[in-house]
């Protein structure tokens, strides 16, 4: 058995010596895992949700009426150039009104389709690519000649950009806190597993062993916690979720909503996360505990 | 060799020096009791020996590597050349004796063939080979303290630093322990032995350095009956604390055999001949 080999399985060691530890540490990185798994699920949504609602906020610019066809083809090549336009949408004006006459009632209709004239300009869609600039792509699009009108919502952009921007932080505040308790118990756990095994750390350092050599296993014992919840926390994420998705679905279809969002889209971006932040806070949480142990404790506690 | 030039060592926020103004040389193949009441500095002693503590002044040097200017990085490498042993025995409780002595080997990282050979070996210097697969409570306080020997060994040290060694066995096993110090001192082992039991001390005749308050006060001479009547007395003249009051008369058993055990001991039988080396290639 190699070196590496002999150390690995010393800190399994560790972590069924001190059992109880082990399962409470991994408990409660657990839970702290499975409330980031949850929200950042919630962000994934909400971001979606508000997605949803941003594409359908265009702002509709209608050309001139006596704008030539050449004009109406200008105006849109000028309405592209716009930084933060994403996308433009041709709505000529034969388009238009047949969308509002189909639209209309029969009497309606008649009466209109006898004028024989169509009243309305030729148009178009755009879309803005980040709702934070919408404002800004609105007051430029009206320092374009050949436009009869601007048609836009900007309160209802500067909302949803608004709360997208406050569930960004509030989300990224609590996975930061979480993280932070994530760190804490890990290094607390390797803390008490340390204080527990003082008696043989004390002989590793009399016979020369060198700080490296002590550490690693109590470093495998946080990876592995580490592990151990970060996989339990995506099942428990997924399980959560899935059953969210089947409570939800049919109140938000109520409001026209649809949830689109699939867990398993994420399941792997959050078991490489949740792996990664068990193995960086095993690693770290104990490297810190164990360096400060190593440096204060001495391992000659000799009386005189 | 080990010296000692103007050793001085005060802790932080202590009011007095633990040690002062030490100068001594230990050569190589050497055996020294050191002595000395609580308090005397007998720890911290041992503590600038293996490089737990640097002293406040002077210099500490071991062979060839000066422990005063040692890189914290070769402070391991330095300690595997030492076998220390402590009164506690220091034991895994939740290991066998083999793996408790395979333990020191594992964590330098040897390998394991090499430990298997080994390991039988030491044991079987120390009278342990059918201890191997015991745990420590099940055996006396005495094999315990072999145990701890044997891993001392086990590594191969060049210097063996003991201290208290004695101090929770019993008197017989008390001799044996020592007994079986200074022969692996015979077979080329420097040891520095650290006790308050100078009734046993003068069973051995062998060097022995007196420490009181921080310094030095005897050193050069022994405790044997005769010769520390004639040769250094120290005892009362120095100071009363050092008259100790005769526990045990640890002469009856000079000259005892180990196949005899004693009452709480199992005999036991330790190797004819201690080549140190055995159980390496």
């Amino acid at each position: 058995m190699g070196k590496l080999g002999y150390l690995t399985k010393e800190g399994f060691r560790n972590l069924k010596v001190n059992k109880l530890m082990s399962v409470a540490s991994v408990t409660v990185l657990f839970s702290c895992l499975m409330l980031i798994g949850i929200a950042f699920m919630l962000l994934v949504n909400i971001e979606a949700f508000i997605g949803g609602i941003e594409a359908e906020n265009v702002i509709m610019v209608y050309a001139d009426l006596d704008s030539t066809e050449v004009d109406y083809i200008s105006l849109g090549n000028r309405l592209e150039s716009i930084d933060n336009v994403a996308f433009i949408e041709k709505v000529e004006k034969e388009q238009a009104y047949a969308e509002i006459l189909s639209e209309l009632d029969e009497g309606l209709k008649s009466y209109l389709s006898d004028i024989n004239e169509n009243p309305l300009p030729d148009a178009y869609r755009v879309t803005v690519a980040d709702m934070t600039g919408f404002d800004a792509v609105v007051s430029e699009i009206k320092t374009l000649g050949g436009i009869e009108r601007v048609y836009e919502n900007s309160s209802l952009a500067r909302q949803l950009s608004g709360i997208r921007n406050s569930v960004t932080y509030i989300s990224a505040g609590m996975i930061a806190l979480l993280l932070i308790v994530s760190l804490f118990i890990i290094s607390n756990t390797i803390k008490v597993t340390m204080f527990s095994r003082r008696l043989e750390i004390s002989i590793m350092k009399s016979v020369g062993a060198t700080n490296s050599f002590i550490r690693w296993p109590f470093m495998v014992e946080g990876i592995i916690i580490g592990i151990i919840a970060g996989l339990l926390a995506t099942g428990a994420v997924w399980a959560i979720y899935e059953f969210a998705l089947g409570s939800f679905t049919s109140v938000l279809s109520g409001f026209g909503g649809e949830v689109q969002i699939s867990f398993l889209d994420y399941a792997l971006y959050l078991v490489a996360a949740f792996v990664g932040i068990g193995i960086f806070t095993g690693i770290f949480g104990s490297a810190t505990s164990i360096r400060k142990y190593l440096k204060e404790r001495k391992f000659v506690e000799l009386e005189e | 060799m080990i010296e000692f030039k103007n050793v001085s060592k005060k802790y932080d926020g202590a009011p007095a020096y633990a040690l002062k103004d030490i100068n001594l040389t230990i050569d190589k193949g050497e055996f020294v009791f050191v002595v000395g009441s609580s308090g005397a500095g007998k720890s911290t002693f041992l503590k600038l020996m293996m490089r737990e503590e640097v002293p406040s002044n002077g210099t500490i040097v071991v062979d060839d590597t000066d422990l005063t200017k040692i890189k914290k990085r070769d402070i391991p490498k330095f300690r595997r050349r030492l076998g220390i042993v402590f009164q506690d025995f220091r034991l895994i409780p939740n290991m066998t004796v083999f793996d408790n002595v395979a333990f020191a080997m594992r964590v330098i990282g040897t390998k394991e063939k090499k430990i298997r050979r080994r390991v039988p070996y030491v044991l079987s210097l120390m009278g342990l080979n059918e201890k191997a697969r015991n745990y420590p409570k099940e055996l006396s306080g005495g094999e315990q303290q072999r145990v701890a020997l044997a891993r001392a060994l086990a590594n191969n040290a060049e210097i063996i630093i003991a201290d208290e060694p004695t101090g929770n066995v019993d008197p017989q096993m008390s001799y044996e322990i020592v007994d079986l110090l200074m022969r692996l001192n015979e077979a080329g082992t420097t040891v520095i032995m650290v006790t308050h039991e100078h009734s046993l001390v003068r069973c051995f005749d062998k060097r022995v350095i007196i420490l009181d308050k921080g310094s030095v006060v005897s050193d050069g001479g022994t405790l044997n009956r005769e010769a520390a009547t004639s040769h250094i007395n120290p005892v009362s003249e120095i100071s009363n604390e050092y008259v100790v009051p005769p526990e045990e008369d640890y002469s009856a058993y000079a000259g005892f055999s180990a196949e005899q055990g004693s009452a709480d001991e199992e005999p036991f039988e330790i190797a004819e001949e201690f080549i140190l080396t055995g159980g390496d290639e």
